[in-house]
């Protein structure tokens, strides 16, 4: 038991010093590429500083050398030297001070960058003497036209939640869905609970249906687009209702019409009471002077109509 | 396209009408549907009243009292039938994601509504003519509120057809006729405002509802908000109750002498109910021409102003401004007409023409204004051309009675709703044809106007039309009929009106 003992801690105490050398969070991209450096397609984009907070949007879908050109037109007294580095999501990136010179008028810094895997994919940034900065954002294509306010459906309805790329934008390759699980996210696969889920994918849509709705599918959902670099996330919230929800202001609604109509019956009714009492008092004086009261009104009506 | 205002969305609806450009407006084009089609219901409403009462209704309502009850529940039950109606274009969209179903196919759900309410008036008023008008009203708000009820529980789109459209349908025909014509009953001299007034719910509670719906949808998706909207419609049955039951005088000169049920007599007395008897008169055949002219054109510029000014260059807030600008004034207009109407300096077969007349040059000179590419010049003609719309839409209704006469006032309202419906069927297709070919909206427009012109010289084809009063009314139906009705209700006449007047003068 002791030997064990002894065994594990050994193991873990190799673990532990092993594992200070391994920087997963290396700025520098150089995993082992799946496709040789030297064949990948080129591309190079360009910004010049306008201003503080400058953020250029790269969108990038498979494999590829990235250059990152800066350019800088300097303060009003130009150095003809100055330092530039790169960052990466914030860290500086190893070896990459450069002493810039000034040519025509501005400086200017590159570096290709090789995207080949999702580690790739941040913020990239070109700084100049610590102060003049501008933010290149290298991912994939993101979900634009996605349903801000939450969905509402019925226990044992069905909900259907749709994710679309845009026109502008690339296809992704294929779509997935996801359910928030606490704060994982759990991969739906439709083959496996055809019952429950059914997933539609077309090139640019992608349509999740959950059937036999519970309270317990309430949640975000989320649809990935997937790329070959990465897969774009976008979220919708779901949210499953009993029918007992809209039906408390139904139910006091037909309350109120109830009320109103038997109040409107109720006056209607006493007051033609009341006429009835008089009108008994009243008829009595009316039958005897009918004829002549007859004759009154037919002859006063008659003028009116013809006067109209 | 997901968050909608509540002024683009009416506002691309109507670019969307005939479903022409759907494909670039989905959800606009399924609400600008719904709001096409009660419009036509507006126009449908003016439904004019037999002016000559019986002589009971006269001493028992003059203008006042119980009728200003009755003009409150006028304005309730017509913002649940058509300010409804016009905004439940906020469902469409819904519609659309939860059923998979092209616009096209959601769009007739409105348009089944609608024609049910129309295709059902004669047969509302034929029911108010046999039985009484407040149980009509009641039934008709009960199947209205059911068939939005049943329709929250829908799992086919032929479901929502079969309820929203046509029990709901159904029930607002039931409504919609008897309601007015009972109104219109109770007023002698105020009848135009107190339709006016009325009629200015349908403007007001769209404005109302939009919001309301949106809000109902977010929180409980259309099954719930159906449900609600279901217990809310349920409410035109205590307006209904507020009908006072009378003593119709007609009663009894409609039942026929034999009482056997033979095939004829069942016949005789269906056709006196729907006073199809109406169809063989001029003056109501002419009436409901011009009146069906008049609405070949009246919805034109509803479908279509906020296209037009879309393409004569002006944004999409500035378009959909111009239409709400329209409907304030539309709402305006129905009320101050109104008012004028009842002072009685001009005949209202006059009025109706000027009104006509100037919705038609003004709906003509719609595109000239926005061609000039003043944005001003188009509001101020927008403003004037909704004025001129509601004023006439007020008058309409009143105009009736003057011609057919007090006692066939219900089945006159039935039958002109009946025919008028046609009218808006042609008019709006006709005029995006004309924009199809022509490429611009010039020729719907002009077209649209030549048709409100075209109503007036119809209507001024009416006999009598250039004295400066009015002509007396029709002789009274009882009258025409043969000699043994018509002692038999005279003399009913002798025996209940001092009943009547004395039980209503107790009051």
């Amino acid at each position: 038991m002791l030997a064990s003992w002894k065994q594990l801690i050994f193991q873990i105490l190799l673990l532990l010093i092993s594992c200070r050398h391994i920087n997963t969070t290396s700025p520098d991209p150089t995993p082992p590429p799946l496709v040789p450096i030297d064949s990948l397609p080129r591309d190079v984009r360009r910004a010049a500083f306008k201003g503080e907070g400058q953020i250029e949007k790269v969108e990038v879908l498979n494999p590829v050398n990235l250059e990152l050109v800066c350019t800088w037109t300097g303060h009003q007294d130009k150095e003809s030297n100055i330092t530039g580095f790169w960052r990466k999501d914030g860290l500086e990136i190893e070896n990459s001070h450069l002493t810039v010179q000034l040519e025509n008028e501005q400086y200017q810094l590159q570096r290709v960058f090789n995207i080949v895997s999702e580690e790739n994919l941040g913020n990239y940034s070109c700084v100049f003497e610590s102060e003049v900065k501008i933010d290149f954002v290298v991912a994939v294509p993101q979900i634009g036209e996605i349903r801000d306010k939450p969905i509402v459906t019925y226990v044992g309805d069905s909900g259907m939640i749709t994710c679309k790329m845009e026109d502008s934008k690339p296809m992704p390759n294929t779509w997935k869905w996801y359910k928030a699980n606490g704060t994982d996210k759990e991969e739906i696969f439709a083959a496996a609970e055809r019952q429950r889920y059914e997933i539609k994918n077309n090139e640019r849509k992608t349509k999740l249906l959950v059937n036999n709705l519970t309270m317990a599918d309430s949640g975000l959902y989320y649809c990935g687009a997937v790329y070959t670099l990465s897969t774009s996330m976008g979220h919708v919230e779901l949210k499953v209702i009993t029918y007992f929800e809209p039906l408390k202001p139904f139910i006091a609604i037909v309350i109120e019409v109830i009320i109103l109509v038997t109040a409107i019956l109720l006056f209607e009714r006493s007051r033609s009471k009341k006429n009835d009492t008089e009108g008994d008092m009243m008829s009595d004086q009316t039958n005897t002077l009918s004829p002549g009261e007859n004759n009154g009104l037919e002859e006063s009506s008659s003028m009116r109509q013809r006067k109209t | 396209m997901l968050s909608h205002t509540y002024i683009t969305q009416p506002v691309l609806c109507l670019l969307c009408w005939r479903r022409r450009e759907l494909s670039q407006f989905p959800e606009a084009c399924i609400f600008l549907l719904y709001l096409l089609s009660t419009d036509k219901s507006v126009l449908d409403m003016t439904n004019p009243k037999p002016k000559a009462e019986s002589q009971s209704d006269e001493a028992e309502d003059p203008d006042g009292g119980w009728g200003w009850v009755l003009v409150g529940a006028l304005f309730v039950s017509t913002s649940l039938v058509f300010g409804l109606m016009r905004s439940l274009g906020i469902f469409f969209v819904e519609f659309v994601q939860y059923f998979d179903e092209s616009a096209h196919a959601i769009s007739w759900i409105s348009s089944t509504g609608l024609a049910a309410q129309q295709f059902f008036s004669p047969l509302g008023a034929a029911l108010c003519n046999a039985y009484n008008a407040r149980v009509v009203v009641m039934t008709g708000g009960l199947l209205a509120g059911l068939g939005l009820i049943l329709a929250s529980q829908a799992t086919r789109l032929y479901h929502l057809y079969l309820t929203m459209g046509v029990i709901s349908g159904l029930g607002w025909g039931l409504v919609f006729t008897p309601m007015v014509a009972t109104v219109m009953a109770h007023f002698t001299r105020r009848r135009t405002l107190a339709l006016g007034l009325a009629f200015s719910s349908i403007g007001l509670s769209s404005f109302a509802f939009n919001p309301l719906f949106q809000l109902l949808v977010e929180k409980y998706a259309w099954r719930g908000a159906l449900l609600i909207l279901g217990g809310l419609s349920l409410n035109i049955v205590p307006c209904g109750a507020l009908i006072r039951p009378r003593r119709r005088s007609k009663a009894p000169a409609k039942v026929d002498s034999e009482t056997g049920l033979s095939p004829v007599s069942v016949l005789r007395r269906i056709s006196s109910y729907l006073e199809l008897s109406l169809l063989s008169e001029r003056p109501y055949v002419t009436y409901t021409l011009g009146i069906t002219l008049l609405n070949v054109g009246y919805f034109v510029p509803y479908f279509h102003l906020v296209a037009h000014s879309r393409q004569a260059g002006f944004s999409e807030y500035q378009s959909a401004f111009v239409m709400s600008a329209a409907g304030a004034s539309d709402i305006l207009g129905r009320i101050v007409s109104g008012w004028f109407s009842d002072l009685g300096h001009f005949r209202l077969i006059h009025l109706l023409s000027a009104w006509t007349t100037l919705a038609g040059v003004f709906i003509m000179l719609l595109p000239l204004s926005s061609l000039s590419g003043s944005y001003s010049a188009l509001m101020v003609i927008s403003l004037l051309y909704g004025f001129c719309s509601g004023a006439l839409t007020s008058v309409v209704f009143v105009v009736v009675p003057l011609i057919v006469g007090v006692e066939r006032m219900m089945g006159a309202l039935g039958l002109l709703q009946l025919i008028e419906s046609w009218a808006g069927l042609l008019g709006t297709p006709l005029s995006g044809f004309l924009k199809d070919v022509t490429g611009n909206y010039v020729a719907s427009f002009t077209v649209a106007g030549s048709f409100l012109i075209l109503g007036t010289l119809t209507m001024a084809t009416l006999p009598h039309y250039f004295s400066c009063t009015d002509p007396p009314p029709p002789p009274q139906r009882s009258s025409l009929d043969d000699k043994n009705n018509g002692l038999h209700s005279e003399l009913e006449h002798m025996t209940s009106s001092p009943g009547s007047d004395t039980n209503h003068r107790g009051v």
